[in-house]
């Protein structure tokens, strides 16, 4: 070892490395200086959101307030009303229903995404491990059902549900969600599939595994992002559909954005704090579900056209 | 038991029972022949239920014939079956009925009047001038859509921290319902009441009027259609950030390049093909612009805000010509089509160079 | 003056200390290479160096300025990555010609700059591609032609030919070592290949677990191993470590005690102001010969696996008590497996380390 010159003088870092905003570790990474001028712009960004939220917990008052009120004192009373409601001045409150509106949206939105996952999966798997004659063309027609303007296709379906009594069945409103969530399940999954390296399922084909066994125990772990991905798109979209439930959906299956239309006539005019308190409410499932896998949506907003 | 000995019945049986690429045909003749014959004689109901079995009967043959041999196909069948039925088969229909007259409001049976509805559509000045109006707002929208989502994507692409909860927050307005986001802001233009109009006083002292004025109302939607979108742009260009490898960044560094060329020469070509793909693809979900119009303005003021799709829809429900709506419909699905080619070339090709 | 000094060199990642107290220092012209097991800390230590890390503790001092407070571009160095980082959008021309822009040279110079270092590197029939479209062994050298059209004051170079298979190995080995001695620049390599080192490096430092075990020249690494880590990671195939106990000297011989055997062998005389006990003896394979017959200066063991090499024959043998010593032997000298060797080991070349794994040397 070289000769030491004696103790190492005191390591003092550059003023702004010190404070922490400015980051040290090098290319690439940021310090808090950085958060802060992106904390600015997401609230701003965020800022509409935002006011929807705080208008959830004003009065009627509060919230048509000139000027606009920062500062007011809280109430609850509009998320009660989410649920019971007197309809007309001096009625009774009665149940709006909410609650099945509420179990509408999860229990549709969450069946179609994940038939849509099973079933595009396997499709997708199909299209990926075996190649048919045409396979191009068959995803060309798959993707660009996508892009499908929805009116186009509204009056035949409204007609076909009507003939075949599917109108304002779960069954039928499920059935339509899920062939919308298909197609962008099956090009994400067979991308991911398109991927994975064969060897593995070779050694445990050649270990005794069925194709099911290589499949589910090899295969599906390997793709999960995928999945994620897929899941949450697919979410987004049924969540927050509209043109499709309003016309589809009868009492019993109505879903949550149906149900919020509703609240905007009336005689009272829009009762902002009370439609602020049912977006509030319906958010919450979307948000936790995106900020769980978000690293995975960044991967599948590319449609898997990156390479890596 | 050599094939003499087995009584005819049986053998018969046991030709069916053996999974056979040869059954198949049989069954779809039977199919095919006892379709016709069920509607034809017995009632509705129950014709229905036998056609049903006659379905399933084939669905089952075609299946454990296929079993072990052709298991691409029956993995794929489900999927395309389902998209055949509620896509594919409706389009066909809607192409179909577009060459007839029908009102759906009205008893008369559809009356075959070949491209009239077409020729009608596309000398009507109106659809023009809606197709005009839709141009505009498509252009201004995802002009803005890129810019702010390139830029938010930017101030993304460094890992600090927090990062992942401002991401959250800037994710927001995709989430939200249409429904919710035309209520709300239609409230904050709202002259009297709303925020912005509430800010502006703040300086000028006036009301400002915002959905009155035709490119007002037209900036009033392509604002919070931008707002709503951006993020996902912005999630394209992100992902394709993200993929720079870092140690490129670091060769950069080390070779004193200044930001500007980083930026041009190792940036922008991973991102170039995203970027396209955006463009593409939120020109096309542009096009279909429909919600948020009919929340915000419902084509107001006059029809300076009514889109093509929403002019669709008032064809079909409110003036009820179903046939017309079709044709009109198909026009722009003829456009949209042409954009989807143009996507998905650019898609296969960036997919090839990278 | 093209130097690089390292002094007290520290790096923690949170709890985990990459880098301890590293002091290095490397001359104009001199090539050192920071050799060791994968997690030892090296390509830390590089980056240090770059400017892509920043050091804990420690002062970084290039051309004998204080670096710690500088970013990688105002260095003034170059650098070669593992995995070459060449841009993909330029073409081989624009890659080695992106370093210049910085010094704003006029076309002509640099244009010419550029052809002479794709002539030292044989790079003149690829300067219009791609990337993509050039070999493992080509992108190396366009990675180093980068690094070399530039004049700055020192050279890094992380695991350079780890990519590369075996036959280009060799070639490049020595096309690096012939561009760099006309450079006479410091130079740096981070490499996990011994041959590597030992082939092209003036210094080897030898680095485990954050820490510099040994810096010497090639020879001295192999001939005088510092501690029984570098005597087992330098050489192949590998020393021979028998744990023996020392029972003192007699008649200028060690004696000791492996298992129920005696042995006595030639060691350095310092051997002799060892305390009894536990030590280490650590004998090469090709410092071992069998002899005729068995002595108390000879270890008797058992052939068990003969492998041919060629010219020379390792053979795997097994003492009586059970530790297995490798010996190489000419091609001539035919062994046959169950046969009882008698290894005499070579006086120059049996080395001492005692307890704490410290060579006993003087």
């Amino acid at each position: 070892m070289s000769s030491n010159p004696g103790p190492a003088p005191a390591q003092a870092l550059p003023l702004l490395e010190r404070l922490g905003l400015r980051s040290a570790s090098g290319v690439g990474t940021a310090g808090w200086g950085h958060t802060g001028l992106a904390f600015v712009v997401s609230f701003i960004y965020f800022f509409p959101v935002l006011w929807i939220i705080l208008t959830a917990f004003k009065t009627y008052e509060d919230a048509l307030a000139v000027p606009a009120k920062f500062f007011f004192a809280p109430t609850l009373d509009n998320f009660a009303q989410v649920f019971n409601r007197s309809y007309s001045a001096g009625a009774a409150a009665q149940d709006t229903g909410f609650t099945l509106y509420f179990f509408n949206s999860l229990f549709i939105s969450g069946v179609s995404v994940l038939l849509a996952l099973a079933i595009g999966t396997l499709a997708a798997f199909g299209f990926s491990r075996y190649p048919l004659k045409g396979n191009d063309t068959y995803l060309f027609m798959i993707l660009s059902t996508r892009m499908l303007p929805a009116i186009v296709v509204i009056i035949p379906i409204f007609i076909m549900f009507r003939v075949t009594g599917l109108a304002g069945t779960y069954a039928g409103i499920i059935a339509l969600y899920t062939v919308f969530n298909l197609p962008f399940a099956i090009w994400m999954m067979k991308s991911f599939f398109d991927e994975l390296s064969l060897d593995v399922e070779d050694a445990a084909r050649i270990d005794g595994s069925s194709d099911a066994r290589v499949f589910l125990k090899i295969c599906l772990p390997q793709v999960w992002p995928g999945l994620a991905a897929t899941a949450v798109f697919g979410l987004i979209l049924t969540w927050n559909e509209f043109l499709f439930a309003l016309l589809l959906s009868g009492v019993g299956t109505r879903t949550v954005p149906v149900a919020m239309s509703q609240t905007i006539g009336g005689d009272i005019g829009v009762r902002w704090g009370l439609l602020a308190a049912i977006e509030t409410l319906f958010l919450i499932p979307v948000i936790i579900v995106t900020f769980a896998l978000q690293n995975q949506l960044l991967r599948g907003v590319t449609f898997g056209t990156i390479k890596r | 038991m050599t094939t003499a000995d087995v009584p005819v019945p049986a053998r018969i049986l046991q030709r069916f029972a053996t999974p056979r690429w040869s059954n198949w045909p049989a069954a779809l003749a039977i199919f095919l022949a006892g379709l016709p014959l069920s509607i034809a004689i017995f009632p509705p109901i129950l014709s229905f239920w036998i056609s049903a079995a006659l379905a399933a009967l084939l669905a089952v043959t075609l299946i454990v014939n296929a079993w072990g041999r052709h298991i691409g196909g029956l993995l794929v069948t489900p999927a395309l079956t389902l998209l055949f039925l509620m896509n594919v088969f409706p389009l066909l229909w809607s192409f179909g009925l577009s060459f007839f007259a029908y009102r759906a409001n009205r008893a008369k049976a559809p009356a075959w009047v070949g491209l009239d509805n077409y020729t009608k559509v596309l000398s009507d000045p109106d659809v023009w001038d809606r197709l005009h109006n839709t141009v505009i707002m498509v252009v201004m929208t995802v002009s803005l859509q890129m810019v702010v989502g390139f830029l938010l994507a930017l101030l993304f692409s460094k890992q600090f921290p927090l990062r992942r909860y401002l991401l959250i927050l800037v994710l927001t307005p995709m989430m939200l319902s249409f429904v919710a986001v035309g209520a709300f802001f239609r409230y904050y233009y709202d002259p009297t009441f709303g925020l912005l109009s509430q800010a502006v006083r703040a300086f000028t002292g006036e009301p400002f009027v915002l959905m009155k004025t035709v490119w007002g109302a037209r900036a009033g939607i392509v604002f919070a259609d931008a707002w709503m979108w951006s993020p996902f742009v912005m999630l394209l260009v992100l992902a394709g950030l993200v993929s720079v490898p870092k140690y490129l960044y670091e060769a950069a560094a080390i070779d004193r390049v200044s930001a500007w060329r980083q930026f041009s020469a190792i940036t922008f070509p991973y991102i170039r093909g995203l970027l396209l793909l955006a463009l593409l693809f939120r020109t096309i979900e542009a096009f279909k612009l429909f919600d948020l119009v009919f929340l915000l303005t419902n084509g107001g003021p006059g029809t300076a805000t009514e889109t093509i799709a929403l002019r669709v829809y008032r064809v079909a429900f409110e003036n009820n010509k179903t046939s017309e709506s079709t044709a009109l419909a198909y026009i722009l699905l003829f456009t949209v089509i042409v954009l989807t080619n143009l996507y998905l070339y650019f898609a296969s090709q960036r997919a090839k160079e990278v | 003056m093209s130097t690089i000094e390292l002094r007290q060199v520290t790096k923690r990642f949170g709890t985990f200390t990459a880098v301890r107290d590293v002091d290095l220092s490397v001359r104009a012209g001199e090539v050192v290479c920071l050799l060791g097991p994968s997690g030892c800390g090296k390509t830390t230590t590089l980056r240090i160096i770059a400017g892509l890390e920043r050091a804990s503790a420690g002062d970084v001092i290039i051309a004998g300025r204080p670096m710690n407070d500088l970013r990688p571009e105002q260095r003034d160095i170059a650098m070669v990555f593992q995995f070459y980082a060449l841009y993909p959008a330029l073409t081989v021309r624009q890659n080695i010609m992106f370093p210049l822009h910085h010094e704003r040279l006029d076309d002509a110079t640099a244009a010419a700059r550029v052809a002479r270092v794709a002539g030292i590197l044989h790079l003149e029939g690829v300067l219009d591609r791609l990337p993509n479209r050039i070999s493992e062994g080509e992108k190396q050298r366009v990675a180093v032609a980068r690094a070399v059209v530039r004049d700055p004051n020192c050279f890094l170079f992380d695991e350079p030919l780890s990519r590369l298979d075996v036959e280009l190995r060799q070639s490049m080995r020595g096309q690096i070592k012939s561009v760099l001695t006309n450079l006479s620049k410091a130079t740096v390599i981070v490499t996990h290949d011994q041959l590597e080192a030992l082939t092209m490096a003036d210094r080897i430092a030898i680095m485990r677990d954050g820490l510099i075990e040994q810096v010497a020249t090639p020879h001295e690494v192999f001939a005088r191993p510092a501690n029984v880590f570098v005597a087992s990671f330098i050489g192949t195939p590998q020393m021979n470590l028998l744990e023996v106990d020392f029972d003192g000297m007699e008649a200028n011989k060690g004696v000791f005690k492996l298992g129920v055997e005696t042995l006595r062998l030639t060691v350095d005389p310092l051997v002799g102001r060892l305390p009894k006990g536990k030590v280490t003896v650590g004998i090469r394979p090709r410092a071992l010969a069998p002899s005729s017959a068995a002595s108390p200066e000879t270890l008797s063991s058992r052939a068990e696996l003969i492998e041919p090499m060629g010219a020379e024959t390792l053979v795997h043998t097994r003492l009586a008590g059970g530790e297995d010593i490798r010996v190489v032997v000419p091609r001539a000298a035919r062994v046959k497996a169950g046969e009882v060797l008698h290894l005499a080991a070579d006086a120059r070349q049996t080395h001492v380390f005692d307890q704490s794994g410290k060579a006993v040397r003087s």
